[in-house]
């Protein structure tokens, strides 16, 4: 069976007309507005593709074609393989995968409840339970390793993922060219060489550009090295309707369209064919209190409209949620349902990322499981419904009769478990049943599961000869191998 | 080669609710005593089912063709069990829904739970007269009626149960339920359980015989 939720419901937001106009829109800006580039190498490729580049204001104005040939060479078959090939996710249009969010500087201790700063002690429960929740496809590093050396905070938030989940792990921390190649060198010792890692990339990094139209530096550079290595790419604008894009959902997504559209050209024109993922968090700035709002409606609305535009364009999406709640609980889960339907029901290929709170900021281990079980409820909603044979069991209702039950038919056993959603944590039982067994909140139970993940669940570490090489490479860091370059304009 | 009590016992694990009365005739056949049929085969496989339901391995309609299996033989091997004799069990049940209430899957699920959990169960279905259900309970003399309504309207007809049974002071607990009923209303006609679904129902049922 293919990993992920199969989907066979998708809405429809957007009319193809509304698609097109978002499209000579986005050609518009490109050509006429152009885009902020800061890194040297990239102004240099699109200067000699026929941009017109200004050297003094670092902006670039890309000609239609340029992009549409973008368009046309990107990779378009992408799996983000896992290390253990159960869990490779196939970006074939039609199965739905989530992640977990990533990089919280803040953990709520889990024994203690103590507010603290995140450490690589906590990346690795996070990842043991994100390997073990059956909703949660493609792994994040969820927080960063804060009491590990400044310089190599990344390197050991990924080997500590690496360790401790066999999925698939995709970061957004290859914001420097060193960097990029320490992350790029983890990957191709997990996979097992360079060879075995472009055929099967078990990672892969999400990379933000700057709203509104800036492409940074560190993140170009790094992205080009990415692209040439082989390691596939999110391109993730996050325009903030009202703020750093104009208001209106769609205007916002224009934006940060121009902002996707533009690293994907930068990309194929430096290595044609390179994987690249489309990424859209257009999530709207809370206008009372200045807070992204990861999981409002709009934000919802607006990365399934995203989901469409991807599709338009012949790729795979990669779609925000995250939630402003503080702590696991009825806002939370409020949250995130409104910001994982919208975008599930739209046919989104990457949905990250869940168990972050304070707008993907801090990380409550319960949190994590209590998502696993809003997607588990969406996974149902979207699965697609049919008449047939099957479906419609006229001998089955003819044999039951009138007035008797189905409970005893086989035909009910054969589809229990696809026709129902069996919950882990919603607790349907009578007053009386619950009451007695210690009246527990959804997140009494998510609590329950986070102990048994971590008391149970065991995932089989990478073996000595890679973790030597990994620790070596992490080593590296201090005698500055690559060096680590300070940002060129 | 599994001796028939076995075979009769995994029929009723595997849910051969279409076979296992074959089983049974030829168990019968063989010259296996139906006590032991039922109580080492039978109600040890439905044992089996019952905790693994309660543990969440098995969902409910696994729990019933179980159920329905272990009916089936019941259907064959009680007959054949010499008069006077009778199979242990946790105590015996009269179950049904009130008069002028036809609601049935409550009271279905409950029997269910309670032949799994090892009682002796008879349900006298649907709409059943109040007249009728103290018949039964002074013929059958069972440990407990359990009665279920689904409407505020046929609700009084569980006290109408109860009045007589008390006024004659026979030694049975009362266990009533259906999505009306609530614990209080219970103390209110005088009955000793109330459950508020199917699982716990068995463990109010245990209670009231223990």
């Amino acid at each position: 069976m293919a990993y992920g939720i199969k989907r066979g419901i998708r809405f429809q937001i957007l009319s193809d007309e509304d698609l097109d106009r978002i499209h000579w829109s986005t050609l518009h800006i490109l050509e006429k507005i152009g885009v902020q580039v800061d890194s040297p190498a990239c102004r240099k490729l699109l200067k000699d593709n026929g941009c017109v580049v200004d050297e003094s204001t670092r902006i670039a104005k890309m000609p239609s074609h340029l992009i549409e040939e973008a368009l046309v060479k990107k990779k378009t078959s992408i799996t983000l393989a896992g290390r253990n090939p159960k869990y490779d996710a196939k970006l074939d249009m039609n199965h739905s995968h989530i992640t977990a969010n990533g990089n919280g500087a803040v953990t709520v201790d889990f024994e203690t409840g103590e507010r603290r700063g995140s450490t690589k002690q906590d990346v690795a429960n996070s990842s043991r339970i994100i390997d073990a929740l059956e909703n949660v496809h493609i792994h994040w590093p969820m927080v960063s390793s804060t009491d590990q050396d400044p310089a190599a905070v990344h390197l050991h938030d990924l080997d500590a993922s690496l360790n401790n989940t066999e999925k698939h792990v995709m970061y957004e921390t290859g914001v420097t060219l060193s960097d990029a190649k320490h992350l790029t060198e983890m990957g191709y010792v997990a996979a097992g060489g360079e060879k075995e890692y472009r055929n099967r990339p078990i990672t892969s990094c999400l990379q933000c550009t700057y709203a509104p139209l800036q492409h940074d530096a560190g993140v170009m550079d790094a992205s080009l090295h990415f692209a040439e290595a082989g390691v596939p790419l999110v391109f993730f604008g996050m325009p903030q309707p009202g703020a750093t894009g104009p208001a209106t959902l769609v205007g916002s997504l224009a934006v940060g369209n121009a902002e996707v559209l533009s690293a994907l050209t930068m990309i194929q024109l430096a290595t044609p064919g390179a994987a690249v993922i489309y990424g859209m968090g257009n999530a709207p700035l809370d206008m009372r209190t200045t807070i992204r709002a990861g999981g409002s409606p709009e934000h919802a609305i607006s990365s399934a409209m995203a989901t469409e535009l991807a599709h338009y364009y012949g790729m795979p999406s990669c779609v925000g949620v995250s939630a402003t709640a503080k702590v696991p609980g009825d806002q939370s889960v409020l949250e995130y349902y409104t910001g994982c339907v919208g975008p599930l029901l739209a046919g989104a290929d990457l949905m990250c990322g869940v168990g972050l709170l304070e707008d993907s900021s801090c990380l409550h281990y319960e949190e994590i499981v209590m998502d696993n079980e809003v997607v588990g409820a969406i996974k149902r909603l979207i699965r697609g419904e049919w008449a047939d044979d099957d479906t419609i069991p006229l001998d089955v209702i003819e044999k039951v009769g009138v007035g008797k039950n189905y409970l005893a038919q086989r035909h009910t056993v054969d589809h229990l478990k696809s026709e129902h959603f069996m919950p882990t944590l919603i607790d349907r039982r009578s007053y009386d049943a619950w009451s007695t067994s210690g009246s527990k909140s959804l997140r009494d139970s998510a609590r329950d599961r986070v102990k048994a993940i971590l008391k149970d669940h065991k995932v089989p570490p990478l073996d000595a000869e890679k973790q030597k090489k990994i620790n070596s490479i992490i080593e590296s860091t201090k005698k500055g191998l690559w060096g680590g370059e300070s940002k060129t304009y | 080669m599994e001796d028939a009590v076995t075979r009769l016992k995994n029929a009723v694990i595997n849910y051969e609710m279409e076979t296992i009365a074959d089983l049974a005739k030829k168990a019968l056949a063989e010259g296996v005593d139906p006590l032991v049929a039922i109580e080492k085969g039978l109600a040890e496989g439905i044992k089996v089912v019952g905790e693994r339901f309660g543990k969440g391995e098995i969902y409910l309609p696994e729990l019933v063709m179980g159920a329905e299996a272990m009916k089936a033989a019941l259907a064959v091997l009680e007959p054949a069990v010499p008069s006077g004799k009778h199979r242990a069990s946790a105590g015996l049940v009269v179950i049904g829904t009130v008069q002028d209430d036809i609601h049935e899957i409550g009271k279905n699920l409950v029997a269910t739970m309670l032949s799994a959990n090892g009682f002796e169960v008879v349900d006298l279905g649907v709409n059943v007269a109040s007249t009728e259900f103290t018949k039964k309970v002074e013929e059958l003399k069972p440990k407990i009626v359990a009665m279920s309504a689904l409407m505020t309207t046929t609700m009084p007809r569980m006290a109408e149960v109860i009045g007589p049974i008390k006024k004659k002071s026979i030694p049975i607990k009362a266990l009533i339920g259906g999505a009306p009923v609530t614990d209080v209303y219970a103390r209110e006609i005088g009955a000793e359980g109330y459950s508020g679904d199917a699982s716990s129902a068995v463990d109010v049922a245990k209670k009231l015989v223990g």
